[in-house]
């Protein structure tokens, strides 16, 4: 009685030994992920209010790289299930210096299963994807990503040769597979836009003063008459934006893409869709 | 959190991947180029490659920084640069940067420059005077982000001060966050008014 008594006694230290350890370090952890919860809650609360931001179900799954090899360039996709009940799509990088990295909103000729861009990560960060529904929920996926320095990388070139070209657009349609001949498919397209995207954030390497911000501020893509997106944008867009998204195939007339900056540029332009094998 | 710029900016570029790599060898990054240390404080641009050493300090990596912090009393200071405020800021664009280091850290902006004024460097002195409540056998850590002469520098100024116990973490902050919290951290308000001043480095 007494032996099991000490043995007990013993194990019993152990054990809370072992909690203790495993209790601190779950403290630190857990300041971490306190910290991180509420500048969330702060941004949330600048971006939607008293709105409430559903967890539950979430209607978007984020794809990408645990650790990114470029932080300037993080590819990230988003897939939209249930898509027919998404209006909008928020994506927020929490610890970016200007955390609403782009704010989508659908139009009828999108096909919003699948979205993908490429952007920039300032440092070890949560990101948001809150998704609003047609009846005005707002429903967030997060995702932690492993990424350092993206918005104050500089590019590699001169400032004049980095708005060469600034606002040429090109759209790709996917090819349709052989023998695919179904014409309620959505047609997948890649938007592809010449722009540095200026961060404010990037130092001339030889002024040795920042670039000031120059950013795409505004995407808008339509087919005919109808909307398929608008993207208000911000500097956590990477350099040279290339935008992977879907039409429905319904629609008639040229894709028209009209994009802004915030420095009052403007570009615009159309393009024929190919004719569906069908 | 913004980084201070590279002498070349291709090389930058490249540099971002090789820095990924290193750092998961949580190892100071090491310079393809053998970089001497120079005589005095460096003043060129704060971000390239640095030496591997720093004559009176010690040069530590993660495991030695969790260690020293483990064993208390140490100071920290941080001297990354702080992100540039947008000239103008378009209305309702949300705006909000945030800084995260090594928990517990002291943040003093600027005090990596190698050309401080005579005002300022004094200002610091007296700064890092008060945080060590004047024992100069206190260890302290200096760090920003890996290739970082800020870093460098303040470790340097520290030994010319007579401090004894003074580190050096290369790795910085991304190196110090591939396997520990970081926290958030404003800039230390006493060494903000000191260089307001005093005109800035």
């Amino acid at each position: 009685m007494r032996m099991s008594h000490r043995a007990f006694a013993a194990l019993a230290g152990l054990l809370l030994t072992g909690l203790a350890a495993s209790g601190a370090a779950r403290a630190a952890a857990g300041d971490d992920v306190a910290e991180r919860e509420a500048r969330w809650k702060d941004l949330r609360q600048s971006l939607f209010g008293d709105r409430a931001v559903e967890t539950a179900k979430p209607l978007v799954r984020m794809d990408l790289p645990d650790r990114a090899n470029d932080a300037a360039l993080v590819p990230l996709t988003m897939t939209m299930t249930d898509k027919d009940r998404i209006k909008g799509l928020y994506l927020v990088i929490d610890d970016n210096p200007a955390p609403l990295a782009a704010h989508f909103t659908f139009g009828p000729a999108a096909d919003p299963e699948e979205l993908k861009l490429r952007i920039r990560v300032n440092t070890y960060s949560n990101i948001h994807a809150v998704a609003e529904t047609q009846d005005g929920a707002l429903i967030q996926t997060t995702q932690f990503v492993k990424a350092s320095g993206g918005c104050s990388a500089p590019m590699g070139m001169t400032d004049d040769e980095a708005m060469k070209g600034m606002g040429d657009m090109r759209l790709k349609f996917a090819a349709p597979a052989s023998g695919a001949t179904d014409s309620g498919k959505p047609i997948a397209a890649t938007l592809m836009i010449r722009h540095p995207n200026f961060t404010g954030l990037q130092m001339n390497q030889v002024s040795r003063e920042y670039t000031p911000a120059r950013y795409i501020n505004r995407i808008s893509v339509t087919y005919g008459t109808q909307n398929v997106f608008v993207m208000e944008g911000d500097i956590s867009i990477s350099a040279n934006p290339v935008i992977n998204f879907a039409l429905r195939p319904a629609g008639k007339g040229p894709v028209t893409v009209v994009t802004q900056d915030n420095q009052g540029g403007r570009w615009e332009r159309s393009f024929d869709v190919p004719a569906a094998s069908h | 959190m913004c980084r201070p710029p590279v002498t070349d900016a291709l090389r930058r570029r490249a540099g971002l991947v090789l820095v990924a790599t290193l750092l998961g060898a949580a190892a100071p990054a090491d310079s393809p180029v053998a970089v001497p240390e120079p005589a005095g404080y460096w003043d060129g641009a704060l971000q390239g490659y640095t030496p591997k050493t720093l004559a009176g300090a010690t040069v530590i990596d993660a495991e030695a920084l969790e260690a020293l912090i483990g064993a208390g009393n140490t100071l920290l200071i941080d001297v990354s640069e702080s992100d540039p405020t947008p000239r103008d800021l378009a209305p309702g664009r949300l705006w909000r940067p945030i800084h995260r280091a090594i928990p517990d850290s002291i943040w003093l902006p600027g005090a990596g420059s190698g050309t401080l004024s005579a005002q300022d460097a004094a200002a610091l002195a007296e700064r890092i005077e008060t945080l060590t409540q004047g024992d100069r056998t206190r260890p302290v850590v200096t760090y920003c982000h890996p290739d970082c002469w800020g870093s460098w520098n303040l470790g340097k100024r520290l030994v010319t001060l007579g401090y004894r116990s003074v580190h050096w973490f290369p790795a910085g902050i991304e190196g110090w966050q591939e396997k520990h919290d970081t926290g958030a951290i404003r800039p230390d308000a006493a060494w903000t008014r000191a260089l307001k001043t005093g005109g800035g480095p």
